[in-house]
């Protein structure tokens, strides 16, 4: 089933010559993860916004679940949780109080809504926040805030503006384990805008690549890395001065002393590893393209 | 896969986001109770000094213009910032993506800035009359009429949020507007020792209204002109927030 459809968007916002959204046409599927990423200023976030009716698409249509977004005032907020970059909505509010209105106003009961309360106190491991007003968390503890609210009542469909910005390593993994386990549990569509895309390839299912207000990429990661770049990685880390034999005929990258990037063919990948004498070396990585080189391809190619 | 909950029913969104909007008086009680509350007063001491040799009559217009100012502090000027606020820091949009209706969200507001400016109303009643020597003789239908007289002045507020470019630009026009609004019109000075200008003025602001059907109802005696003024204050209300209603930034309409 196809949960948003968006056909043609177009966005210029007044006063501006170029548009922020152009010709936009997408897809996003029922219990997909579907990431957004695109360098600052591409127009991710009023694509976003679009798509939770903040923003008036200059022309073009988006549906959701079948129905124009204005069909109904309350079709994008009975089905939509939406984490946006920035928001200083809750900033009276204490943590367990800003979950407890968001998924009471959601619909469910009072009592509901404290268990509601309570389980995302627990999912986010912020049982301790729970009387602490939010304007005097860290900027890490309010993003996680803001996730939280967004899933707060268990809305069909998630929209989260840079969810792991702000964050230190063990919360992004925490959030990328939280963002999948309720896909896979729930069936909870997700789409995210990052720039992370190193740690979002790891839950990322489809992708989209917007550059300058286009979308330039739009597909799988591995559909999209075949269209791009066949090519394997094998990284090789050395001792400093103690350079590994390696064909002569492989181009070789120097990342930096003691640490090359070469660049293979995918029939050669088993030839190569074979020959390299493992004494020389103190660790090795062969991968294929990552969603990073997708991104850097697409995002920041003239 | 379309979410079967429902939106709460329009009373309990009202009652929750009355509850959500109550919190701002985590930050805002100072400025409540330095503006809705010392500012009226001293504004009371300083005009009583001259009001006193104008008569009983200019002592009543003191009090019940300074109860005017008082409202304006606590719900106009209180309401713009809070909403221009929500603007700029992205509160409506949390607000816009919830199932609650635009007008359950106003409605919260301007309760909650009303419960949070009573103590600042009620205070500069009652010291104040203390101050004037003047005895309340209040009427039944003053607990009407407050609910009325801040209709108007906190659409007013609202709309100045809605509107305004930037927060700096919004706190100015509410400042202004207080004080044009003070001056225009028999609201803290009597009718009498205004220019015939300045009256005719005063018959397009909801201060003049306010002040009139305060004074009838808390100093009595109550007189068929308190139905002009409660049917004009109405109807400033109702054109003001249609205007709120047509202005402020909120999902997009079909």
């Amino acid at each position: 089933m196809i949960v948003y459809d968006i056909q043609h968007l177009n966005k210029t916002y007044p006063g501006q010559p170029y548009p922020a959204n152009d010709e936009i046409s997408l897809q996003i599927r029922q219990g997909e993860i579907f990431g957004l990423l695109g360098d600052n200023g591409a127009g991710k976030s009023t694509l976003v916004k679009q798509m939770v009716n903040l923003l008036r698409p200059s022309s073009g249509t988006i549906r959701l679940l079948e129905r124009p977004l204005t069909h109904n005032p309350l079709h994008v907020p009975l089905n939509v949780g939406y984490m946006p970059q920035e928001s200083a909505a809750l900033n009276n509010l204490t943590f367990g109080e800003a979950l407890y209105f968001t998924a009471h106003l959601r619909g469910l009961s009072r009592t509901a809504a404290q268990q509601e309360r309570d389980r995302l106190l627990t999912l986010w491991q912020t049982e301790s926040l729970r009387d602490q007003y939010s304007s005097r968390l860290s900027g890490g503890q309010r993003r996680l805030l803001r996730l939280a609210v967004a899933m707060a009542g268990q809305p069909p469909i998630l929209i989260l503006d840079e969810p792991t910005n702000d964050l230190d390593p063990q919360r992004r993994k925490l959030v990328w384990d939280v963002l999948r386990e309720e896909n896979q549990q729930r069936g909870t569509t997700i789409i995210f805008i990052t720039h992370d895309a190193i740690e979002a390839e790891k839950v990322i299912q489809r992708v989209g690549i917007m550059r300058a207000g286009k979308l330039v990429a739009n597909g799988r990661p591995s559909e999209l890395k075949q269209a791009v770049d066949q090519k394997l990685r094998l990284e090789l880390f050395f001792a400093p001065g103690q350079e590994p034999d390696v064909p002569t005929h492989l181009p070789k990258h120097v990342v930096q002393t003691g640490h090359w990037l070469l660049l293979l063919d995918w029939d050669e990948g088993t030839a190569v590893l074979n020959q390299l004498n493992l004494d020389q070396i103190d660790d090795f990585r062969l991968y294929t393209a990552t969603l990073e080189d997708l991104y850097l391809h697409y995002a920041k190619r003239p | 896969m379309q979410n079967g909950r429902n939106a709460q029913p329009f009373v309990h969104q009202v009652w929750n986001l009355l509850l959500i909007e109550l919190t701002n008086w985590r930050w805002s009680w100072r400025s409540m109770i330095v503006l809705g509350t010392i500012a009226p007063l001293l504004s009371m001491l300083g005009l009583s000094v001259f009001a006193r040799d104008a008569g009983f009559e200019a002592l009543t217009y003191v009090l019940t213009g300074n109860i005017v100012l008082a409202l304006m502090f606590g719900i106009m000027n209180n309401v713009q910032s809070h909403l221009i606020f929500m603007r700029f820091m992205g509160s409506l949009d949390y607000f816009g993506t919830l199932p609650v209706r635009k007008s359950a969200l106003i409605l919260a507001i301007i309760l909650a800035f009303f419960l949070l400016a009573l103590p600042a109303v009620l205070v500069t009643t009652f010291v104040g009359s203390w101050l004037l020597g003047i005895i309340l003789q209040p009427s039944l239908w003053l607990l009407l009429v407050i609910p009325i007289c801040t209709l108007p002045l906190s659409g007013v507020g609202a709309l100045i949020g809605v509107m305004a470019r930037t927060q700096a630009e919004s706190g100015t026009i509410s400042t202004l507007l207080t004080l044009v609004m003070l001056g225009l019109g028999p609201v803290v000075i009597p009718p009498d020792r205004l220019p015939s200008f300045l009256q005719t003025l005063g018959r397009l602001s909801p201060a003049t209204y306010a002040a009139s059907a305060l004074r009838q109802t808390l100093l009595g005696p109550v007189t068929p002109q308190l139905w002009l003024d409660v049917g004009v204050l109405l109807l400033l209300g109702g054109l003001v927030f249609w205007l709120v209603d047509r202005k402020m930034d909120w999902r997009q309409r079909q």
